[in-house]
């Protein structure tokens, strides 16, 4: 599903940000990229969804070699993909339902099934009686919930979440990686970003640690 | 289906963001209201040096035993003249007991008309100059029955250099204003696409297209155009109504202005949107 091949990443006056990155996901995985801040776990999601371009090495997800893909091939393969932040990015104008539904109609959706699926998407993450909340109005987990809700509400093959627990307190923590987790049951491959040792610990899933700017660990 | 989108999501920000859309319209409307004042300045200009050029013609009186039509006939068949008048000497002292009004009374000192009968000769557009005037002018002093010709001479020379210079000053000034108006719309753009950035990078993240991304914008720029241009216009027309209290004859060739400030403003809109969206779009 996602494959890295000694993938690197250097910045202009040779700042490396990523060195010689190679692993495999399969299918269905959940996987931690564990790392200390500026360690390169976001720009390593952000080669993922192409929003960067690795200096060397090949990158396959969903058996397309990201690199190939042209410029009007880019938004039908984020398609594909969710990405979750850990400031959110919710559109503050817009009421929760509004944020959620904005994602499939800006891809051309027709209304009912953007209708149905918004439905189906607010009960699942039990999100439905506050769907006219702005996100001010929201606490940070419920918004974190909408951002979950709005990369979910397209199906997507995988799940790309870059510390989404971040900003949260522990219960609302616990709350958004156990949604990650039933999400990834369902057969969505997750991948998620994270400092947080003792949260990778907790959870007993594959972890892929990278340690100035290399792949150290993964088990 | 992405059209509508596109729009209502344009509809959206400008009822959402009101603020910002009032603010970049009054600079799209102030900036082509001073670009419509200074079309209006230079059409006048041009409109007066159109006149004083037509202005240019030679007068020829003739002695009283003269030919009239067969003096007429020879001066058409001279190159470079393009109508002859024929002023009586009756007509002559009409017109100039018109242009006295109410001092004509000197004029009854004379027992008998002293005014010569004469020919009002107009050029054509490339010999209105102090050559051509010369010219034409000796081959008419050749001809019988001609006792003198009147012609500005070297005067319609120095006036034509000052009003080259002019027009040349005149293009310079409004490529300035043409060039200040596009980089203040687009900047004005730019800051409005600026203040929406997180929007932008959400529709990229979910796939959308940047074909998609640019409606909503373009729109904006449209309708801002749109109405820019129509404010632009309704000042435009304010401060022509003043300055006929001080001018007279100002030419205003209304709809051309209409035309002009709402096709001008939606020109400035779309491509000032469209620069600015692309940067944000790379």
């Amino acid at each position: 599903m996602i494959t890295f091949n000694k993938v690197s990443k250097v910045y202009q006056r040779d700042w490396v940000a990523l060195q010689d990155i190679t692993f495999h996901i399969d299918k269905g995985e959940f996987v931690f990229i564990c790392g200390a801040t500026g360690a390169g776990k976001t720009t390593l999601l952000k080669m993922a969804y192409k929003d960067e371009e690795p200096t060397h090495g090949t990158i396959k997800v969903l058996d397309q070699n990201v690199r190939e893909l042209k410029k009007k091939e880019i938004p039908k393969f984020r398609r594909k993909i969710g990405v979750v932040f850990q400031d959110f990015k919710l559109l503050q104008d817009r009421t929760l339902e509004e944020n959620v539904a904005f994602s499939l109609e800006v891809t051309g959706t027709p209304h009912r099934e953007v209708r149905r699926k918004l439905m189906e998407t607010l009960t699942y993450l039990r999100l439905s009686h506050k769907k006219y909340a702005f996100p001010y109005q929201l606490s940070g987990g419920e918004q974190q919930k909408v951002a979950i809700a709005r990369a979910l509400i397209r199906d997507p093959y995988i799940l790309l979440a870059d510390e989404p627990t971040g900003n949260l307190d522990a219960r609302s923590s616990e709350e958004i990686t156990n949604i990650l987790e039933d999400i990834n049951y369902k057969g969505t491959t997750v991948v998620m970003a994270t400092h947080s040792i003792s949260l990778v610990k907790k959870m007993k899933k594959r972890m892929l640690r990278i340690e100035d700017c290399r792949l150290v660990q993964d088990k | 289906m992405a059209l509508r989108i596109g729009i209502r999501e344009g509809m959206r920000t400008i009822t959402r963001h009101g603020s910002l859309f009032f603010l970049s319209l009054l600079v799209a409307a102030i900036s082509l209201f001073l670009l419509a004042l200074f079309s209006l300045v230079t059409v006048n200009l041009y409109e007066a040096i159109r006149i004083l050029d037509e202005k240019i013609e030679i007068i020829a009186f003739l002695d009283r035993r003269a030919d009239v039509d067969a003096l007429k006939g020879n001066i058409q068949k001279i190159k470079g003249v393009e109508q002859v008048h024929y002023i009586s000497s009756e007509q002559a002292l009409t017109d100039l007991r018109n242009e006295l009004q109410d001092t004509e009374g000197i004029l009854d000192v004379f027992e008998e008309n002293p005014l010569p009968a004469s020919f009002r000769i107009e050029l054509e557009g490339s010999f209105r100059n102090a050559r051509g005037l010369k010219d034409i002018s000796s081959k008419i002093m050749l001809l019988e029955g001609i006792e003198e010709t009147l012609y500005g001479g070297e005067l319609v020379d120095q006036l034509k250099k000052i009003t080259n210079g002019i027009v040349m000053f005149d293009f310079g000034l409004l490529a300035i204003i043409i060039f200040s108006v596009i980089f203040v719309i687009f900047q004005t753009i730019k800051l409005t696409i600026f203040a929406r950035s997180t929007e932008i990078e959400i529709m990229k993240l979910v796939g959308a297209s940047n074909g998609f991304i640019a409606i909503p914008f373009t729109f904006e720029g449209i309708v801002q155009g749109l109405l820019g241009g129509f404010i632009a216009f309704l000042l435009t027309v304010i401060t022509y109504r003043v300055a006929t209290f001080f001018f007279d004859n100002i030419y205003f060739p209304q709809w051309w202005f209409l035309l002009g400030t709402i096709l001008g403003g939606m020109f400035f809109g779309i491509i000032g949107s469209s620069i600015a969206i692309r940067r944000f779009l790379k």
